[in-house]
C-alpha cells in the first residue's frame, strides 16, 4: 500500500507550499524573511510539476503581499501569503481591516513564528495577532499537520468568508519529515470581482455592521471547532489523571516524544489544540474540570492559557512555572514537567544534562562563532570604508546580511525595516534642534530599500534633514537565501519583469546627489564619503548624499572573483596589532596564537583583495 | 529502528546537504524521518545544528543525553553538542587526530562508555581540492567505520540522486575516500 502513495521528505516550508497547491490555490505572494522564505520557491517547484498556471509574486513587502492576495480572493480566487512574524507588522493594516470586510475566495495568511529568537528582532506571537485581528487560526505540530491544516484553512476561510491564519514556529518551518502528499485539487475559477461598496468601500457607520457580521462569524467558528476532533483531540490514559496538560504546535510534538520515552503516557492526559482562536472554550473547560492540575505548554506566549476563563487548576506562565521568553526546546519542556510532577508527588524525572560537563566546556574557552558576513562581502568593504572616511559618525542601518556590520563597529541601530533611513532623519532632527550638525551614516541593503526605503527618504528629502545614505547594493536578498528583488527585474519564476532601477527611485525621492561606485575601491569610496559628507554641510544647495555601493553578491555569484583574482599575503611587518581582526573581520584573516601575528587561512580567502586596505602597517601585500 | 544523529558545525560547512542526505535515507528505507535545521543569520559563519531522528518519533528536535550519533564537521562546535550524546553513544569528530581533543573531556566520555573517532577529514577535502566536500567525507567515514546501521550503497545512491549534476562525480569520490578511511579504522577497532 505504502509504495502507491507519494511520500516525500519534505521541509516543513515546503510541506505548506505543497498544502497551498493542493487546495487548487490560484494566487500566492510573499515577501522574504527566515523563517518563512522557502515556502514561495517550493510553490513555483510544485506549480511547474503539476504544470499548473498560479500566479506567484515575490512582493516589495508584506503589506503588498496581502494586499495583492486579498484582492485575488475578492475575485473569488484563492489566495495564499507568506512571511516571517515581524512582517505581519507590516501587513497588519490589511490584516486587521479584512477581518471586517472578509473575502470570498479562500485567503490564507502563513506568518512564520521565530521562538528564541534564532534570526528576528522579535518573538512576537503570531496567534495573538490573529486573536486582536479577530481572524482563526491553524496551529500545526509538524509538517504533514502545516500541509493539511492549509486546505482546512482554506475550506474554513471559503465556509466564513474569513482571512485565517496559519501559525508554523520555525521548528515546523525548518522540520524534515516524511510527508504523505495528496493530489492536487484543479479549481477553475474565473476573476468575478462583485462591486459591494458597503462592503469593500465601508465608511465607519458600514464597519461597525461588519464588525458586527465578524464577531457573529467567529462564535459560528467556534463552534465548529468545539466539534472538531482532526485539530484538537486527547491523547493519555484514557481515564482520570491527577495531571493533564493542555498544548499545541511543536511543543506538542516534543512533549509527545518525552512522555513516550519516560513512560509517562499512563498517568498523563494531554490535550492538544490546533485550532487556538478562536479556542474551544467548553472543550478546555471539560478537559480542565476532570483534571487537579492543567499545565499549560505552548509556544511562543501564553495564548491559549489567556483565553482560559477559570484558571484556578491552571499552572503555567501565570504560575511561573513556563519561561516568559526563549524557545520551549525539549530540554526546557522536560524540565518543567519534571518539576510539575515533583510538585504533584507523581513521579521524579532524572537530569540528563550532566552539569560536570557544563563545567568542564566552558572551561574551555571556545571561541563564540557569531555570523559574520562572508569573505570577499562587498558590504564589508563598504563598512570598512565609511568607519575609516567618517569615524566619528552615528551609523543607522537596518535588517539584512550587513546588520553583521555590528561587528565592525559600524552599525549603531538597527530596528526593524526602513528605520536606517527614518532614524537617520529623526536623528539629524533632534541634534539639529540643539543646532548641532553630526555626521550621520545609514546603511540599508537593496531589497530593504525597495521594501520600505521610499517612503522614509522622501519623508527625509522633504523635511530638510542632512545624512549620508549608504545603498549596500548586492543586486539580490541575500541573508534569506538570493531571491529576487525589484532592482534585478527578475520575478519569483525566474522570467523577465521590469526592472526598478534604483538611482531614478532615489532620484524620484528628491535626492539630488547620488553616485555610484564598487566598494571594492576602498580609497574611492572614502573619498567619495567625505564628498557626500560636505554635500550634507553645505547650508544652500546641500542635502541629503546618496552612495549606491553595487557589488554583487558573492555566494550568489561566485564566478565574478575568479575573473579578477588578487592574491595577498602577510609579510613579517605585521606587528600583531589586531586591526583588521577587529575592524575588517574577514574570516580568512586568522590569529595565530604563538605567532602573535595575523595569517591568511587559505581555505577561506576568495582573493578579493579587499584587505590590502585593512593592515596599517601594510603586511598585507599583494603576491 | 530508533536512531537520533546531530550534526554539527559551522554555517557553509555543507550540513544541511549532509542531513539532506540521511534524511533521504531514511525515507528510502520506509523509516518515518524527523528533523531539524538552522537556516537564516546562523548560515554566515555561525554555529549550525541539525537534529535528525528516524524511526518511530514526533518531534524534529533531539533532547541533551539521547542522541545516538553525535557527527561534528569542526572541533570546536563538537564540544558544544557533546551534551547531546547519551551514555553509549557515539562521536565522529573532523579532527587531524583525537590528540587535539581535550584530555579531561575525552576522559568524561570514555566514563559514559561514548566511543570517540577522528578523521581529518578537512584535510582529505584540501588535497583532493575541494575544501567543500570535507562533509561528504566525513559522512563516508562515518558508514566505513560500520558504526552506523545503514548501507553505502544506499548512501551513495542517494548523494548521486541529490548531488547537482555539476558535483556529482566529485561528491561520489568524496564518499569513497571517507569510506575507505572509515573502514581501515574499523580494521583497527
Amino acid at each position: 500500500m505504502r509504495r502507491e502513495k507519494d511520500i516525500r521528505v519534505l521541509l516543513g516550508n515546503v510541506a505548506i507550499a505543497r498544502g497551498i497547491i493542493e487546495a487548487g490555490c490560484h494566487v500566492v505572494t510573499s515577501y522574504p524573511g527566515t523563517p518563512s522564505s522557502e515556502i514561495l520557491p517550493a510553490v513555483v517547484e510544485f506549480k511547474r510539476e503539476s504544470n499548473l498556471d498560479t500566479y506567484i509574486e515575490w512582493s516589495a513587502n508584506e503589506k503588498v503581499a496581502f494586499d495583492n492576495a486579498l484582492a485575488a480572493s475578492m475575485t473569488g480566487k484563492r489566495a495564499a501569503v507568506a512571511m516571517k512574524q515581524v512582517g505581519l507588522n507590516v501587513a497588519s493594516d490589511s490584516l486587521m481591516s479584512s477581518a471586517y470586510t472578509g473575502v470570498i475566495g479562500g485567503l490564507v495568511i502563513i506568518s512564520c513564528d521565530d521562538p528564541g529568537p534564532q534570526s528576528s528582532q522579535t518573538e512576537q506571537d503570531s496567534r495573538f495577532f490573529a486573536m486582536f485581528a479577530k481572524v482563526p487560526v491553524f496551529d500545526p505540530a509538524t509538517p504533514q499537520e502545516a500541509m493539511e491544516m492549509v486546505r482546512a484553512a482554506f475550506e474554513l476561510s471559503e465556509d466564513f468568508q474569513i482571512p485565517v491564519l496559519l501559525r508554523p514556529t520555525v521548528r515546523v518551518s525548518h522540520a524534515r519529515q516524511n510527508v504523505t502528499l495528496a493530489p492536487v485539487e484543479k479549481l477553475e475559477r474565473a476573476a468575478n470581482f462583485k462591486k459591494d461598496p458597503e462592503r469593500w468601500a465601508a465608511t465607519p457607520r458600514y464597519r461597525l455592521i461588519l464588525h458586527k457580521k465578524l464577531n457573529e462569524s467567529l462564535t459560528r467558528i467556534q463552534e465548529r471547532f468545539e466539534h472538531d476532533t482532526q485539530w484538537n483531540y486527547e491523547v493519555g490514559t484514557g481515564q482520570e489523571a491527577v495531571l493533564g496538560i493542555i498544548t499545541g504546535s511543536v511543543s506538542f510534538s516534543i512533549l509527545m516524544d518525552i512522555l513516550e520515552e519516560k513512560n509517562l503516557k499512563s498517568i498523563i492526559n494531554v490535550l492538544k489544540i490546533g485550532t487556538p482562536f478562536p479556542l474551544p472554550q467548553k472543550r478546555v473547560a471539560d478537559f480542565t474540570a476532570r483534571h487537579n492540575k492543567v499545565l499549560m505548554i505552548e509556544e511562543t506566549d501564553a495564548v491559549i492559557e489567556s483565553q482560559i476563563i477559570d484558571k484556578s487548576r491552571l499552572v503555567g506562565r501565570n504560575t511561573g512555572h513556563v519561561p516568559l521568553q526563549g524557545e520551549l526546546t525539549p530540554d526546557v519542556i522536560y524540565s518543567i514537567l519534571a518539576d510539575v510532577l515533583q510538585e504533584l508527588e507523581l513521579t521524579h524525572l532524572d537530569k540528563t544534562t550532566d552539569p560536570h560537563l557544563d563545567v568542564m566546556i566552558e572551561d574551555l574557552n571556545l571561541p563564540v562563532r557569531r555570523p559574520t558576513l562572508c569573505a570577499g562581502c562587498p558590504e564589508r568593504a563598504a563598512f570598512y570604508a565609511i568607519k575609516k572616511a567618517l569615524p566619528k559618525a552615528i551609523y543607522t542601518s537596518d535588517i539584512g546580511c550587513y546588520t553583521l556590520g555590528l561587528n565592525l563597529k559600524a552599525v549603531d541601530t538597527v530596528l526593524d525595516m526602513g528605520a536606517g533611513i527614518t532614524f537617520a532623519s529623526g536623528f539629524y532632527q533632534a541634534y539639529s534642534q540643539d543646532n548641532k550638525d553630526i555626521p550621520i551614516v545609514a546603511t540599508m541593503g537593496d531589497s530593504t530599500f525597495y521594501h520600505s526605503g521610499t517612503s522614509s527618504l522622501l519623508n527625509a528629502v522633504y523635511n530638510d534633514a542632512r545624512f549620508i545614505l549608504v545603498i549596500l547594493d548586492n543586486e539580490i536578498t541575500a541573508m534569506t537565501g538570493m531571491q529576487p528583488t525589484p532592482g534585478l527585474g527578475i520575478t519569483a519564476e525566474g522570467k523577465k519583469g521590469n526592472p526598478i532601477p534604483l538611482p531614478e527611485l532615489i532620484r524620484g525621492c528628491g535626492v539630488q546627489w547620488i553616485k555610484t561606485i564598487d566598494p571594492y575601491d576602498v580609497s574611492g569610496l572614502i573619498k567619495l564619503l567625505k564628498e557626500a559628507r560636505d554635500y550634507n554641510l553645505q547650508d544652500k544647495g546641500g542635502g541629503i548624499a546618496v552612495i549606491i555601493a553595487k557589488h554583487a553578491c558573492l555566494i550568489r555569484y561566485p564566478e565574478l572573483l575568479q575573473k579578477k583574482p588578487v592574491k595577498v599575503k602577510i609579510t613579517d611587518e605585521c606587528t600583531g596589532c589586531r586591526h583588521c581582526l577587529e575592524f575588517f573581520e574577514c574570516p580568512a584573516l586568522v590569529w595565530n596564537q604563538k605567532k602573535e601575528k595575523v595569517e591568511i587561512d587559505r581555505l577561506l580567502c576568495v582573493d578579493c583583495g579587499v584587505c590590502l586596505n585593512a593592515c596599517p602597517s601594510e603586511a598585507i601585500v599583494q603576491i | 529502528m530508533r536512531i537520533q544523529m546531530i550534526l554539527a558545525g559551522i554555517g557553509g560547512q555543507g550540513i544541511l546537504f549532509a542531513s539532506k542526505i540521511l534524511t533521504e535515507l531514511g525515507l528510502k528505507l520506509g523509516l518515518d524521518v524527523m528533523g531539524s535545521e538552522t537556516h537564516g543569520m546562523s548560515q554566515r559563519g555561525g554555529s549550525v545544528i541539525a537534529h535528525l531522528k528516524l524511526g518511530d518519533f514526533q518531534s524534529p528536535m533531539i533532547r541533551t543525553g539521547t542522541a545516538d550519533i553525535l557527527l561534528a564537521f569542526d572541533g570546536s562546535e563538537a564540544y558544544k553538542s557533546l551534551k547531546f550524546v547519551k551514555k553509549n553513544g557515539l562521536c565522529i569528530l573532523n579532527l587531524k587526530s583525537i590528540a587535539l581533543f581535550d584530555k579531561a573531556v575525552l576522559n568524561y566520555l570514555r566514563k559514559n562508555e561514548i566511543t570517540v573517532l577522528a578523521y581529518d577529514a578537512s584535510g582529505k577535502a584540501q588535497e583532493i581540492g575541494s575544501v567543500r566536500s570535507a562533509n561528504i567525507i566525513l559522512l563516508g567515514f562515518s558508514l566505513g567505520t560500520g558504526q552506523l546501521p545503514f548501507k553505502a550503497g544506499d548512501v551513495r545512491g542517494i548523494i548521486g540522486s541529490l548531488s547537482k549534476e555539476k558535483d556529482r562525480d566529485l561528491n561520489l569520490k568524496a564518499f569513497e575516500m571517507g569510506l575507505w578511511a572509515g573502514e581501515q579504522e574499523k580494521i583497527d577497532f
